[in-house]
């Protein structure tokens, strides 16, 4: 299953245009700052805006032409949408009983989906009294309830608090890899588009600006908004304690010396995500004498100058992107092929703990 | 701490107050106890409650039926003379209803405009009939219902049937489940209000389908009938709306005052 779009929507003074494809079994971020016209592009999609120029294929089989109820795709609605006169079960019940399926296949297919995705919540409540992420929780199990060829999820995190956004995380993870068809994902976090999709499409002004795999854009962003978003450095893997307040991540590519997240009392701690500002990262002729604990060497690979800042590439370990003045990168002659030395405080990492620890006591 | 009000306003206030209350008042002190079943049975007000009641509901239940979905096209319809639509189905509650009971008299009497086809092709008189009483009412009430729900629909965030529809709800289902009962509070306001002015209604029920015992005759014309000829029954009759009122005010709990 593949999905194509080619949409050109007047929405106020805005025009969104943009087009972009996702492939079968392919998690593709749609990211952009508010009012890019993400929502634009998803209602869009459901067909949900009449005036919309669009052209929609699934598996090349045109489905602008239909009413949005006839559209196989499944959407959790940013903040969740949840129908407050309905309880739970009747929400998530909703797209089975709304495409002719009997009221008690419905509920037992809206129960297994609740067991699944949103366990301890009852589902005889109304959803105002559930939290931010018991909400996406319910809107996911209604997204998916169905039985949709195509996911869309619209901003799923965004409404929820921090502890809860771990947990939320990396369920949207594995719902997202266990959902056989195309799946959307928009959203203006960065670290939720790079985290959990195979490629992002960069929207800005209703425009796409970029489109590739969060590698691509990391190492060459093409704006000043994928610069400053997505092209930070990104470290994951198991965290160890080091000494009081500290920790070593171990990723694939090296060790990093980081704060110790505030909470959890024992290590190790799998999955852990961390990310550095590029601007955060200093560069050196010679090794660095000072306070920062993570000082690495490494050859310049590419330095891509965007206005007055260059943004180089480094193959050291773990890999780095650092951002520095274009002026002090003339200075200090830092070219391909360059030797270098970089050094970032640990202060500067800002750690993502996905996962509670292996080993609460 | 509680507010200290000026004593101009509580006096003021006061006088309000007492002029609320004092006909209500006057009616249980001026009621002929001694003689009240006498006075129940000669003023025919078993008849008239119950035809009251009967037309009072009917017309609310039309009043919800067409209204409601007037009320979505107001809410809803993108149309030239949207504005003019909804100024015209204000308009009855401006009117005094006896000019409404006019305008049904020539709309749809014997001779009237539509009345006179009715009649002649299909053999239908609606001028002193109880369905005649309905309509009356119905016309005087209906604009509360479309009121109240439009005023639901407009404040209704969209999103909500945006999302049914995207999840596989056609325009009728999205409507039946999800858009009805959301406006399900303001519409059971609406009708309450519509039920409440049907019953009191008088000035276009007298002048469209007369004054008739026990076909056209409510409460409120009985009452002023009553009055000719029997002022203790007219007390009584009056009684009896005062207690309905004061018995849906308390059933409501205060829903209809917006104090909950």
């Amino acid at each position: 299953m593949v999905l194509e779009a080619e949409i050109e929507v007047r929405r106020g003074d805005m025009t969104v245009v943009a087009t972009f494809a996702a492939g079968d079994r392919e998690t593709l971020a749609i990211l952009g700052p508010n009012g890019a016209g993400k929502t634009t592009i998803v209602e869009t999609i459901a067909g949900l805006v009449p005036t919309a120029d669009a052209r929609i294929l699934l598996d090349d089989e045109p489905i602008h032409d239909l009413p949005p109820e006839r559209r196989p795709i499944g959407i959790a609605f940013q903040d969740g949408v949840l129908f407050p006169h309905l309880s739970v079960l009747e929400n998530v019940a909703f797209p089975v009983r709304a495409r002719g399926a009997r009221p008690r296949a419905a509920r037992i297919h809206a129960l297994e989906l609740l067991d699944r995705l949103a366990p301890g919540i009852d589902p005889g409540e109304k959803p105002g009294s559930l939290s931010g992420g018991e909400r996406q929780r319910v809107a996911l199990a209604r997204a998916l309830a169905g039985t949709p060829r195509v996911l869309i999820l619209d901003e799923a995190l965004s409404a929820v608090d921090v502890s809860a956004r771990a947990d939320l995380r990396a369920l949207l993870r594995r719902t997202l890899s266990d959902f056989d068809g195309p799946r959307l994902l928009v959203t203006h976090d960065p670290i939720e588009a790079m985290t959990l999709a195979d490629r992002l499409v960069i929207l800005e002004d209703g425009r796409v600006s970029q489109t590739g795999t969060p590698q691509d854009i990391r190492e060459a962003p093409r704006t000043r908004y994928a610069a400053d978003l997505v092209g930070m450095n990104l470290f994951a893997g198991r965290l160890t304690p080091l000494e009081a307040g500290a920790g070593e991540l171990q990723t694939a590519d090296g060790v990093v010396t980081v704060p110790w997240p505030e909470g959890i009392r024992v290590g190790p701690v799998d999955d852990v995500l961390a990310t550095l500002k590029p601007a955060d990262v200093a560069l050196h002729t010679a090794r660095p004498e000072g306070s920062a604990r993570n000082v690495v060497q490494g050859v310049v690979e590419e330095v891509a100058v965007v206005g007055d800042r260059a943004r180089v590439r480094l193959a050291s370990s773990p890999r780095l992107v650092a951002e520095i003045t274009s002026g002090s990168a003339a200075r200090m002659a830092i070219g391909a092929g360059a030797m270098v030395w970089a050094s970032f405080k640990a202060v500067e990492i800002h750690l993502m703990v996905e996962r509670g620890p292996t080993d609460t006591l | 701490m509680r507010a200290r009000l000026p004593v101009a306003i509580v006096a003021l206030a006061c006088v309000g107050a007492a002029f609320v209350l004092l006909p209500v008042v006057a009616l249980f002190v001026r009621a002929p106890w001694s003689r009240l079943g006498e006075a129940l049975s000669g003023v025919g007000a078993s008849t008239a409650l119950r035809l009251s009641i009967e037309v009072s509901l009917a017309a609310t239940t039309i009043s919800v039926l067409i209204g409601v979905p007037l009320a979505w096209v107001l809410a809803r319809g993108e149309f030239p003379g949207r504005n003019l639509l909804r100024a015209a189905v204000v308009l009855p509650i401006l009117l005094p209803p006896v000019v409404g009971g006019v305008g049904l008299l020539v709309a749809l009497g014997r001779s009237g405009l539509v009345g006179r086809w009715l009649y002649d092709v299909l053999g239908i008189q609606l001028t002193f009939t109880t369905a005649g009483a309905v309509l009356a009412t119905t016309f005087v009430s209906m604009p509360l219902v479309v009121l109240a729900t439009e005023a639901g629909l407009r404040g209704l965030d969209r999103r909500y049937e945006r999302a049914a529809a995207a999840m596989g709800g056609s325009p009728w289902y999205v409507f039946r489940r999800v858009t009805l009962p959301m406006v399900g509070p303001q519409l059971a306001a609406g009708a309450i209000l519509t039920w409440a002015r049907a019953l009191g209604e008088f000035g276009a029920t007298i002048t469209f389908a007369g004054n008739l015992a026990g076909r056209t005759q409510t409460m409120p014309l009985a009452v002023y009938e009553a009055r000719q000829v029997d002022p203790g029954g007219a007390i009584v009759l009056s009684l009896i709306l005062v207690v309905i009122s004061i018995a849906v005010l308390v059933a409501l709990g205060g829903r209809l005052t917006g104090l909950r």
